[in-house]
């Protein structure tokens, strides 16, 4: 009997021990692990000015970035040497993705994928078809969703989604890692992401998850490594040397960092005539 | 960096000190301000004889911000309304508010940089035409060098905004701009600006000028100033790096309400916009004191621009 007794005690210590532990919090934990994640990314910032006669408290200073790098992404299946240029905003929220990929004994293919609020468009060249007869704005209105989810997949866009789901979003505990549970929404309602942050509360990996199977295209996964102020204009803002972007355990984008402003420079978005008037489809 | 610092710490003991001259009578209050939405107006509106609101007086705004400009976080879009609700006055977007847990003071450092992200952050910028993005973008990069108001010039319209002091007569209202004596000094502007009813002078017959041809015309309670003849050697403000041509139209206007005015400034420039852009709203407080006087500006001569190490304004 002894020896029974052992033996399930040592089954079901080896099973909770494999078994990764979700421990949810409460309220007061939720909102300690949320500001240590803005505090560690440098998200909130006062001002001091009018010295003793204000005291302001802070605010979430994240909206326009800028962000070149180079790396390799998915094309066919093979992975290829890429450079990146993406431009973003959170107000709104917005992307320019201009990628140009130079295959093994290719020419260089050249691609900009936008997206602003419930439009995605494909530009000829930066800003087309804002001005007659400069370049060709192409609607890609099925892109919105995917576009808009890569967006809040960025550790700031985490946090943000997570301060603005208020009581839906979950702090937990899980194989010792803090974990940050949030339901996205608007466009990207019913996916939600689970952040997990490192020790010193950097978010080191998103992974987004599709209620719907039919947007299981959506199940995306981000891996962010080599944190540091990677700007021209320095900030204190704390951006990823690295970010892979996985779909399906399929690796899309591999990105090493040059640089990243953060400095909230002018991008703007304006959506072209043409991609307002295209007919709204069904996005991914 | 430690010149920089200390450059820094003198250009701002200079702004507060210009702030505290022309704050002769600030609006009292119980503790330090924890909030920088626009103020709510109190009192009547007084009205001249012609029946349109009295805007003659000094608008000296909080009097507790960088040169006495009102709601500074304000003017660049982001209100924060209490200690939890702040919000992107020109997308209505909810902006998270976090609380200060300590009573530290930053360093010159963490203060500049937070300066310049704060006022950044907001949504509202002109649209420019896609081939002058990166030039906007490297002008305010680079604003301590290239900015054409640097070195003791004028301002200009509209990032002059809401005047110091106005008065008001039956044919025209007059506008003083004190200079600023501090960091990125510029020249004290006036502006006198006709009710009369009388027509522009036609763009092509106006010689280019730093604050443009003014002319102006009541819509029921609003003052409307509907400037142009422009030079090209100002900004819109100063973030952005926001640069204009010659055939920039601008139409501020002023709105008084018991002890407030309200102001935007709508900008057209074909040359360089894709569209009209209009500012965010403005709100300056009057000075109560009756007897409230604008004070010489201070001498205007720039000796900080050398020494500074970074290069976009904060």
């Amino acid at each position: 009997m002894r020896a029974y007794l052992s033996a399930a005690f040592i089954v079901a210590l080896t099973l909770a021990l494999s078994a990764p532990v979700v421990r949810a919090q409460g309220v007061a934990d939720r909102a300690k692990v949320l500001r240590a994640a803005a505090d560690a990314l440098g998200m909130g910032r006062w001002s001091d000015i009018g010295g003793a006669n204000t005291r302001l408290p802070g605010i979430d200073i994240i909206n326009t970035m800028e962000l070149q790098g180079s790396g390799t992404s998915d094309m066919g299946g093979r992975q290829v040497k890429t450079d990146f240029h993406i431009a973003l905003g959170y107000n709104p929220v917005a992307a320019r993705v201009e990628f140009t990929r130079t295959p093994d004994g290719g020419a260089a293919q050249h691609t900009i994928q936008t997206v602003r609020d419930t439009y995605a468009w494909n530009e000829s060249e930066i800003g087309a078809g804002l001005d007659q007869g400069k370049g060709v704005a192409t609607p890609a209105m099925t892109a919105v969703r995917e576009r808009l989810l890569r967006i809040w997949m960025l550790p700031y866009g985490v946090v943000k989604a997570a301060y603005a789901a208020g009581d839906k979003t979950v702090v937990a505990t899980e194989a010792g890692a803090t974990t940050i549970t949030a339901p996205l929404s608007g466009q990207l309602a019913g996916i939600t992401l689970k952040a997990t942050l490192d020790a010193s509360s950097l978010i080191t990996k998103v992974e987004a998850r599709a209620d719907n199977t039919a947007l299981a295209n959506l199940n995306l996964e981000a891996e962010y490594s080599g944190y540091a102020d990677h700007a021209e204009v320095l900030t204190d803002v704390k951006t990823p040397g690295r970010l892979v972007l996985k779909q399906g355990g399929r690796t899309v984008a591999d990105i090493t960092v040059k640089t990243w402003e953060t400095n909230n420079p002018y991008l703007v978005f304006p959506v072209p005539a043409n991609v307002k008037a295209a007919p709204a489809t069904t996005s991914r | 960096m430690a010149v920089s610092r200390q450059v820094i710490a003198t250009a701002a003991a200079l702004c507060f000190a210009t702030a505290a001259v022309f704050t002769q009578n600030p609006a009292p209050r119980a503790g330090p301000r924890t909030i920088n939405a626009p103020p709510k107006p109190t009192g009547a509106t007084p009205r001249t004889a012609d029946g349109h609101p009295d805007l003659t007086g000094v608008w000296n705004g909080l009097g507790d911000n960088l040169n006495g400009v009102p709601n500074q976080i304000a003017n660049n879009g982001i209100a924060i309304e209490s200690e939890t609700v702040a919000r992107d006055l020109h997308s209505g977007q909810i902006v998270t508010v976090f609380p200060r847990l300590n009573n530290r003071p930053q360093n010159n450092e963490q203060a500049e940089r937070a300066a310049a992200l704060l006022r950044r952050s907001g949504s509202n910028r002109p649209i420019y035409k896609p081939e002058y993005w990166d030039m906007v973008k490297y002008n305010d990069h680079n604003a301590n060098e290239e900015d054409p108001s640097n070195n003791c010039m004028p301002a200009g319209i509209p990032r002059g905004a809401i005047p110091s002091y106005i008065a008001q007569f039956p044919n025209h209202v007059m506008f003083v701009y004190p200079g600023q004596g501090g960091l990125i000094a510029t020249q004290t502007m006036y502006r006198m600006i006709p009710t009369d009813g009388r027509k522009h002078t036609p763009l092509q017959e106006l010689d280019g000028t730093y604050t443009g041809e003014s002319i102006a015309h009541w819509e029921g309670d609003t003052l409307v100033v509907d400037s142009w003849g422009f030079n090209a050697n100002t900004w819109f403000d100063q973030i952005g790096g926001y640069m204009h041509s010659e055939n920039m139209h601008v139409i501020e206007r002023f709105r008084r309400e018991g002890n407030t005015l309200t102001w935007t400034a709508t900008v057209e420039d074909p040359d360089y916009l894709l569209e009209p852009w209009t500012t965010t709203p403005r709100v300056a407080l009057l000075n109560p004191r009756p007897d409230a006087m604008l004070p010489e500006s201070q001498p205007c001569s720039e000796r900080d621009l050398a020494h500074i190490v970074t290069k976009e304004h904060h």
